[in-house]
């Protein structure tokens, strides 16, 4: 197992220079005055100033020493050091008027949170869903999990947000948009309640405020099941063929004729390795909820990095755009190294080989 | 016949497809004594698989689904027990291994896991019990290392040695009957004769009662005593191994040993083949299933389909034909 996570480890290099090069490749397609945002609050105002910004930070010099220089940082002057990508210099957000870094710790932490929040339901019931019914293979609950997952299928994510909006805030006034009340964001902002993780449901629990972390739940609940329910679409029907599948193999007749339950059958024999495909396709889904979900963030008003995101490609902020862009790279390469660990603890066959 | 270890009646299997019902398993009759080895022959898709797994009700259903027939083990209907009863015969009493050891393990969990789990279910064994049965079951059936190898996984083994687990794992409760469905098919011919040689030293050792499913006349020949020739879903002549060799009556089964090569024929010639393709099964079966490949085939044939009769000591044959003559019989 260590040899494999090493060797998976290695690659980490490789895919990490591939994410920044193409990043760097197409901010290269940015005149400089657009690029200078890289290091520059202002936006220059005449050609003087981009001549100026041009030699100072080296924009006319080969492209691989302005890669390397984009990625670690270099001394534009004696006294002056701009540090590079990897040391979060992700640049200057004009439209949010404050360095991109800043705007994705603090957008980042709420879309962590409610991706957190959301993949327990979405694996843990929709797992629960799909294997029930493969194992109720064509009886009434394989055909009632058909008719829900078709319609979380075709249903369009802001309609079923703005419906269960409607339904839950408007009508019922059970759970409100956005991440926390306005009391709460008092109590954050005076200081009295303590950040540690940035995620408010956690930190809530660290500094014993019970009261914030139901009212921060509150929040969550629907973005959560709209979330779900179209995730739950997709890993229902994938987990139902996959199931349907190893149940047809013969090490399921094997553990039959042994004379074992059929419970033991289904969740010792069949479901370890009909997860293998499912792993897949839910670390597809974990990187999709981390890299921001617009649409839910934006019906729910929740800030998450998905809205900020599309308010600075609205903006034509590319500097920012790409900024996003090469976090949420980070982000899924990071993603894609768990969903192969993950692989080698179900599947012996990846781990000794 | 109070001394038959089992004695199945009339069994019928029936799968329900899109396309309509397959008969595969028409009333199909037979005994087993203690003790005995019994090869069941036929070709693909002649029912010969279907009906064992009938018996232990492994059939998945649905599709499959037993129509008709009684399976009695030591006096019980295997067929009318509840699903708990027939937990303890599957495994503990009556054992199975199947054809293609590289699918037949569980490939994410491990030896152990896989060789105790018997052995806990049925035995009440506790963890040391079971490893330490673990290890002699796979020394017995001849795996170096047994007691290294027990936290590998499937695909660590060779085909031939995952063929020995599946084995021991079978032999785990000392069940009374062995069903092997054509354990050796899928193995290199020299792991085949490994394999078959390993069974018959431990059947001698542990007196086993077997059911040995094969389309392959050589191995039942060194192996069985007793041989059950299927064809289309019934069982079609059923005699004593050197009988049925030297006296076939059934123009399938002379057909079938026909087509071995024999090396001690003197002129090289073609192998035999039989003309024609085995029965689809989407019709319930009218006349005899083998009319339309027979050159025996009568009128009669083609209306009524014969049944088992006896025709000489132990010797049953289901024909209308009498081959040696070429007339009815």
């Amino acid at each position: 197992m260590t040899a494999y996570i090493i060797r998976r480890l290695l690659l980490l290099p490789i895919l990490l220079f591939g994410v920044t090069a193409m990043i760097f490749g197409m901010l290269q397609f940015l005149s400089p005055v657009e690029r200078s945002a890289l290091y520059v609050r202002d936006i220059p105002k005449n050609e003087n100033v981009v001549e100026g910004i041009i030699r100072r930070y080296g924009f006319d010099q080969p492209m691989y020493v302005q890669y390397w220089r984009w990625l670690v940082g270099f001394q534009v002057a004696d006294d002056e050091f701009r540090p590079g990508i990897l040391q979060g210099n992700f640049g200057w957000s004009r439209v949010g008027t404050q360095p991109v870094i800043d705007l994705i710790k603090v957008r980042f932490p709420a879309t962590l949170e409610l991706a957190l929040w959301s993949v327990f339901p979405i694996i843990g019931i929709g797992l629960w869903l799909g294997v029930q019914a493969a194992v109720h293979h064509n009886g009434w609950f394989d055909q009632a999990a058909r008719v829900f997952s078709i319609v979380g299928t075709s249903f369009p994510t802001f309609v079923f947000g703005l419906l269960v909006l409607m339904i839950f805030y408007a009508n019922l006034q059970w759970f409100p948009p956005g991440r926390v009340s306005d009391w709460v964001n008092q109590e954050i902002f005076s200081g009295s309640f303590r950040q540690i993780t940035s995620l408010i449901t956690v930190d809530a629990l660290l500094n014993g405020r019970f009261d914030i972390f139901v009212d921060a739940i509150k929040h969550l609940v629907l973005p959560i099941l709209t979330l779900s329910y179209i995730n739950w679409a997709t890993f229902l029907r994938v987990t139902r063929s996959s199931m349907l599948e190893t149940l047809r193999q013969e090490y399921v007749t094997t553990a039959r004729a042994k004379g074992l339950r059929e419970s033991d059958v289904v969740n010792k024999h069949a479901r370890p390795n009909a997860l293998i495909p499912i792993t897949t396709l839910a670390g597809f889904q974990v990187v999709g909820l981390l890299g921001g979900v617009v649409i839910t963030e934006t019906v729910f008003t929740y800030p998450g990095i998905g809205s900020a995101a599309a308010a600075a490609a609205s903006q034509l902020d590319v500097v920012t755009t790409l900024g996003f862009a090469l976090f949420n790279g980070f982000v899924l390469i990071l993603a894609n190294l768990m969903v192969d660990v993950i692989y080698g603890f179900i599947d012996p066959r990846v781990r000794i080989s | 016949m109070p001394d038959l270890l089992l004695d199945v009646q009339g069994l019928e299997t029936q799968f329900k497809t899109p396309e309509g019902v397959i008969y595969a398993v028409n009333g199909v009759s037979f005994g087993l004594k203690e003790g005995e080895t019994l090869g069941v022959v036929g070709e693909s898709g002649c029912g010969k698989s279907v009906s064992m797994l009938s018996v232990l009700r492994l059939i998945p259903s649905p599709p499959g689904k037993i129509t008709a027939g009684k399976a009695y083990y030591r006096g019980q209907d295997l067929l009318q027990m509840s699903n708990e009863e027939i937990r303890h015969v599957r495994g503990a009493q009556i054992a199975m291994i199947f054809q293609d050891p590289m699918t037949s393990l569980n490939p994410v969990l491990t030896v152990e896991y896989q060789l105790t789990e018997p052995l806990l279910l049925h035995l009440g064994m506790n963890k040391e019990q079971a490893r330490a049965r673990a290890i002699e079951l796979l020394e017995m059936v001849g795996i170096p290392n047994a007691k290294e190898r027990l936290a590998d996984y499937p695909h660590q083994f060779s085909g031939g040695m995952r063929q020995r687990v599946m084995i021991a794992m079978a032999l785990a409760c000392n069940p009374q009957i062995l069903i092997a469905d054509e354990p050796t098919t899928a193995l290199d011919v020299t792991i085949q004769a490994q394999i078959i040689e390993l069974v018959k030293r431990l059947r001698d050792e542990l007196g086993m009662t077997i059911i040995w499913i094969t389309h392959d006349l050589g191995i039942v020949a060194g192996l069985a005593q007793r041989v059950i020739v299927m064809y289309g879903g019934f069982i079609i002549e059923e005699a004593f191994v050197k009988e049925l060799y030297a006296n076939p009556k059934h123009p399938y089964t002379i057909g079938l040993l026909g087509s071995l090569p024999r090396i001690d024929e003197q002129e090289r010639q073609r192998l035999f083949s039989i003309d024609g393709l085995p029965p689809v099964l989407y019709n319930k079966p009218t006349a005899c299933p083998f009319s339309p490949r027979c050159k025996w085939a009568m009128d009669r044939c083609w209306k009524e389909n014969p049944v088992l009769e006896t025709v000489g000591p132990d010797h049953r044959v289901a024909c209308w034909a009498d081959v040696k003559t070429g007339r009815a019989r």
